[in-house]
């Protein structure tokens, strides 16, 4: 017996945008953090911060934490991803 | 109207079964084949054409439509006059409040509990009585399951993927309950939260696992009710200290006492959110010093308020049980009540 059956999947998302353009160099950039706000990301983004300056020669870092770790982050966060030059953006448990 | 779905074609049952388990489409048990004849008869039952858009789901945009809720559903074991519960759950878990990406994919690994009010329970057979948080009936082991076949298949909430689960729990294969509404003299849930007793009504609730209490030496709505308390409180401890929907499950033995006294789901939802609540700095006793800081005489309700808390009359009739049931975490997701067949701008099927 032959049986004919369904693709239960609901298949490809919607495409949600476009990555912005690779930087050639991190030297001056200004470099947004975004934390889901647990406390793990407290000590690793504080050094990823050090880093990102001292050894990449990042000008400025904005440090930002969602107020709902379970949520995307919040309007007026996404809003000012614009002004920077590159985002990171990292949870921990 | 045509399926939009691809079509396989397997030359036996078992062969059906290892490609919906080859291609990560099922929980780990077998599934029902979902034939297009299956999957229409979900759909004539609802009266919905496939292409019926159910929600958006709000976190990635995924269209959840009535085609794709039907496959997962005759999956799932479902017969069609169980899909307008599945359609009406999915509907409430799609209300921003519900925070439904957040919840099924946290590590908290919390499950969808599912609770049928109305008349619709007496014509699928939903049983709110023996075993009621198990294995109680056929209509809601299948509908519960469905619920997470949908989750797995339409938002990829599989363990690893989306479903980033430390641990689970046994209510992501199925959580699903009836209330004991004929064996109750007590307002059904739903009406609790604003429907009429008269309409079929879903609430959806982002929970934990059961904690089972017993208490059978008293007769006293007081003490009774501390016994549910002191879970809560516990839970507080041992789990989390954010305060949200707590739902908690009478059987009919410790029901009638609270009854006899003439105890309303008000009255007990009031007295127990006076008792289940702690101190911050109990935290200290369970090994979790290191975050009471300076905040130990700080009280933490385990509800906001009163109507926060879910009160259930289901359970078989003897034994002096319980069960509380707690949030994922806190008021991150809030359960959400909707009435059965709601549906404002449904077409019938086009043949």
């Amino acid at each position: 017996m032959t049986f004919r059956v369904l693709d239960p999947t609901a298949g490809e998302p919607p495409a949600t945008g476009q990555r912005a353009p690779r930087l050639d160099t991190l030297q001056g950039k200004t470099v947004g953090l975004i934390s889901n706000g647990k406390e793990g990301t407290k000590s690793f983004f504080a050094h990823l911060e050090t880093m990102l300056r001292e050894e990449y020669g990042v000008a400025n870092v904005v440090s930002r934490t969602k107020s709902n770790y379970s949520a995307p982050a919040d309007p007026h966060i996404v809003a000012e991803i614009g002004q920077w030059d590159a985002v990171i953006s990292g949870i921990g448990d | 109207m045509q399926l939009a779905s691809k079509i396989y074609q397997a030359e036996s049952i078992g062969d059906v079964q290892e490609l919906y388990h080859a291609n990560g489409w099922t929980d780990g048990l077998p599934i029902v084949p979902p034939t297009e004849d299956a999957v229409r008869a979900c759909l004539d039952w609802a009266m919905m054409p496939p292409d019926q858009l159910i929600g958006i789901e709000p976190v990635r945009g995924l269209a959840i439509t009535a085609e794709k809720l039907a496959i997962n559903t005759v999956m799932a074991g479902c017969l069609p006059m169980h899909f307008p519960v599945v359609i009406t759950a999915w509907t409430a878990m799609m209300q921003d409040e519900f925070l439904m990406h957040g919840a099924t994919a946290s590590t908290g690994g919390c499950a969808v509990l599912v609770v049928l009010n109305g008349p619709i329970r007496l014509e699928i057979g939903a049983s709110g009585t023996f075993n009621a948080l198990g294995n109680s009936d056929r209509a809601t082991a299948t509908i519960g399951r469905a619920i997470r076949l949908c989750l797995i298949n339409l938002m990829d909430v599989r363990p690893g993927v989306i479903d980033r689960s430390t641990l689970g729990h046994p209510g992501k294969f199925s959580y699903c309950i009836a209330e004991d509404e004929e064996d109750s003299s007590w307002k059904t849930l739903a009406e609790q939260r604003g429907i009429e007793r008269a309409a079929s009504a879903v609430t959806v609730m982002a929970a934990g696992a059961p904690r089972q209490i017993m208490n059978e030496w008293t007769t006293r709505p007081e003490e009774i009710l501390e016994t549910f308390a002191a879970e809560m409180r516990a839970n507080l401890r041992h789990y989390s200290i954010h305060p949200g929907n707590y739902a908690i499950v009478i059987p009919k033995q410790l029901r009638e006492h609270l009854q006899a006294a003439n105890w309303s789901k008000t009255d007990i939802a009031e007295f127990i959110h006076q008792r289940a609540r702690i101190h911050r700095r109990e935290w200290a006793e369970v090994g979790k010093g290191a975050v009471v800081r300076d905040r130990g005489d700080s009280v933490y309700p385990a509800m906001d308020s009163a109507d926060q808390l879910l009160v259930i009359a289901a359970g078989g009739p003897a034994g002096g049980f319980g069960a509380v049931i707690p949030p994922w975490l806190g008021n991150k997701s809030h359960a959400v009540t909707l009435p059965i067949g709601a549906c404002v701008d449904c077409e019938p099927p086009k043949k």
